[in-house]
């Protein structure tokens, strides 16, 4: 008996959901087109790609050193732009964004970086166009550091040892710089698509208020009340289909970025050797939080125009400080404490930490934890605050 | 079959009860129309009668055992069918009733067939794949209704069934309700349309405030009501004897009209003289036809009802 009115109820949740047009862009166009556009928006972003960037190198030293830096600088970052005739004229350049940084070798470069006495002046600049990436700016300016520095080192070597220089290769065969394939900052992609899949997955909350307010206006809750159906199992039945829609959102939302985001020429979201169970484990943890916040919620509700403003208000809100729309790991360490009071933030990292770090369900424990019990405090609540509501 | 006892009821921070003292008894096979302005406390009965609202003072029976063991055993013996349209506009006919007998607890053939009697009954059989949303105004209140009939209540309360539909679907919806009743269900059914009861109630009661003011079949509460007369005199006259002609009972002035609820040992003849010497002329006589309506505004009083 109590299964086929469940059975009734969830068929027509699904029914009624899959003609609300606004829910099923909500719920799966959006964040599909969130992870796609911001992906691509920010990919230079998470992997700054400097090695094409339009640049000119103004070289007013006429010494044999001043030469072999271009030559070294060209090797590595290409080919320059022609110079400017006057630095204004490169100046107006790098303030249009035609050249984003210009290189100035100054008279005496070769000269000082032969000495062994305490350079006098500044010999070799860096100018950027006001717009370029600090990150970036501060790579050029350390790269050229590093190679003024090696090529003093190797004319003084040469000009006490006698010793000839060996091309530019010492420093790069003295450093090397890794960064693992799991773990550390993600990816554009990396970041997007968990990010973007726990908002839409959130997004619950706008479709299930939707229904309970029509339910309530219409008067369709009394009916269901005085055909002795128990809150509980309206409650149930509001739920349990949008456990398979969160699941349903997750294939999704992870097959866009496999599959989708490498024909938009962005790279793809790699699944290989994440722990499954840990991911099956999470994105129902996930699932249970946002069900249970959107039932407690939705409860509150009383008119059509809070359930289409407030849901998602709040989600973008949550969106906001959990991490979503500004990684929590560029946020300022105030912001950061703030961004884990956000069960988005629970639900992001932990995913992050099985898509990027391969972590186990023991490995995320925590997370699992704060977003089920976050979960079933928001079911007890929805229970309390939908009973009161359907007494007359 | 279902007995309200000394129902009362207060809502928390009113000052005056929503119910008062409410007994009355709706039978299988009748009928029992209820009739109240806004404020009577319709709405509340109905509350109760639904499960929505905790008993506070009384008693409500269903054959003799309380409301709430009745509803625990089977809560589908007592239907509403509310004044709103109570369903899922983005389901189709079908699903809707699908949807409705599964909450019922209706399977397999069982379930279909009573699909398909309620299809019938409500004469919806043609709209069973158009979404609810698309009904006309007639066809929903039709949905409204085979909604409520699906699991063969024993007794239905009709909350305004017929308010914003067609002549032709009122009507067809007065004879379903009336066909319920002949084949043994109990039947409440609350309006605001006094035609409506006097075609179909076997039993009338009329509430105000929370009170039953009058209770009984539809010509016992007539033969109640004060003797009514209705004289054609002209505005001018209608106004100025409406205060001078106190002592004859209840007058007052309705448009060109003077109305008279002749107090007990006045006779109309008297009544009739004295408008005559005072210099009216009298173009119009009627007296005697006392209706519904009558009775309800007389009982209800004529001030406005907003809440």
């Amino acid at each position: 008996m109590r299964a086929t009115i469940l059975l009734a109820l969830v068929r027509k949740e699904l029914l009624a959901l899959g003609r609300d047009m606004h829910a099923l862009v909500s719920l799966f166009l959006m964040p599909v087109l969130f992870i796609i556009i911001m992906s691509l928006a920010l990919k230079d972003v998470y992997s700054p790609k400097i090695g094409n960037l339009p640049y000119a190198i103004d070289q007013q030293d006429q010494g044999e050193l001043g030469s072999a830096f271009t030559q070294r600088w060209t090797k590595v970052r290409g080919t320059p732009q022609a110079s400017p005739a006057t630095r204004d004229a490169a100046i107006e350049q790098l303030r249009q964004g035609k050249l984003r940084y210009l290189i100035v070798i100054e008279r005496g470069f070769s000269e000082d970086l032969a000495s062994p006495q305490t350079p006098k002046a500044v010999r070799a600049r860096v100018i950027a166009d006001p717009a370029l990436e600090y990150s970036i700016f501060r790579g050029t300016e350390a790269e050229l550091a590093a190679m003024v520095g090696e090529l003093r080192a190797e004319a003084l070597q040469e000009r006490f040892t006698g010793i000839s220089r060996e091309g530019g290769q010492s420093i790069r065969l003295l450093v090397a710089a890794e960064r693992l394939a799991f773990g550390g900052r993600p990816t554009a992609v990396q970041q997007n698509v968990p990010a973007w899949l726990v908002f839409g997955m959130f997004f619950v909350l706008s479709a299930i208020a939707s229904l309970l307010v029509q339910e309530h206006d219409n008067g369709t809750l009394s009916r269901l009340i005085s055909l002795g159906v128990s809150p509980l199992t309206q409650l149930a039945a509001k739920g349990l289909p949008y456990l398979g829609v969160n699941a349903l959102q997750a294939a999704l939302m992870l097959a866009v970025g496999v599959w989708a985001m490498p024909l938009f020429g962005s790279d793809g979201l790699s699944l290989a050797g994440i722990n499954w169970l840990a991911l099956i484990v999470m994105i129902t943890a996930i699932s249970l939080a946002a069900i249970g916040m959107a039932l407690a919620l939705a409860s509150l509700m009383k008119t059509h125009a809070q359930a289409s403003t407030i849901g998602p208000v709040v989600n973008v809100l949550l969106a906001a400080i959990g991490g979503v729309m500004v990684p929590r790991f560029i946020m300022p360490p105030f912001m950061q404490d703030i961004a884990a009071l956000s069960p988005m933030n629970w639900a992001l990292e932990g995913l992050l930490a099985v898509i990027l770090r391969h972590a186990s369900v023991a490995e995320i424990g925590g997370d699992i934890l704060r977003l089920a019990l976050f979960g079933v405090v928001m079911l007890a609540l929805a229970t309390f605050l939908f009973s009161r509501r359907t007494r007359a | 079959m279902l007995e309200l006892r000394d129902l009362a009821h207060l809502y928390a921070g009113s000052q005056r009860a929503a119910l008062d003292g409410v007994s009355l008894t709706a039978r299988r096979g009748e009928v029992l129309g209820l009739l109240g302005p806004n404020g009577a406390g319709k709405t509340t009965l109905i509350s109760h009668l639904a499960g929505l609202l905790p008993i506070q003072r009384g008693q409500i029976l269903v054959d003799g055992a309380a409301l709430d063991t009745a509803r625990r055993q089977r809560p589908t013996r007592i239907a509403i069918a509310p004044q709103e349209y109570a369903f899922y506009p983005s389901l189709s006919v079908r699903e809707n009733l699908e949807c409705f007998a599964g909450v019922c607890g209706l399977r397999g053939s069982k379930r279909d067939e009573r699909i398909a009697n309620c299809l019938a009954f409500a004469q919806l059989e043609r709209f069973s794949d158009k979404r609810a949303s698309q009904l006309s105004g007639g066809l929903k209140r039709r949905l409204n209704l085979a909604i409520a009939l699906l699991p063969e209540p024993e007794l239905v309360l009709f909350d305004e069934p017929t308010v914003g539909v067609d002549p032709q679907s009122r009507a067809f919806i007065i004879d379903a309700v009336k066909s319920l009743a002949r084949n043994g269900t109990a039947v409440i059914y609350t309006t605001h349309y006094m035609e409506e009861i006097e075609a179909i109630a076997d039993q009338v009661v009329i509430m105000d405030h929370g009170k039953v003011l009058r209770a009984g079949t539809l010509s016992e509460l007539i033969s109640q009501g004060a003797p009514r007369l209705r004289l054609l005199i002209g505005k001018d006259s209608a106004t100025r004897l409406a205060s001078q002609l106190e002592a004859m009972g209840e007058c007052h002035a309705e448009g060109e009209c003077l109305v008279i609820s002749l107090a007990a040992g006045t006779t109309p003849e008297l009544a009739i003289n004295r408008v005559a010497a005072s210099g009216a002329t009298i173009r119009e006589i009627d007296y005697g036809h006392y209706n519904l309506e009558h009775l309800f505004m007389a009982l209800t009083q004529r001030s406005l009802r907003d809440d």
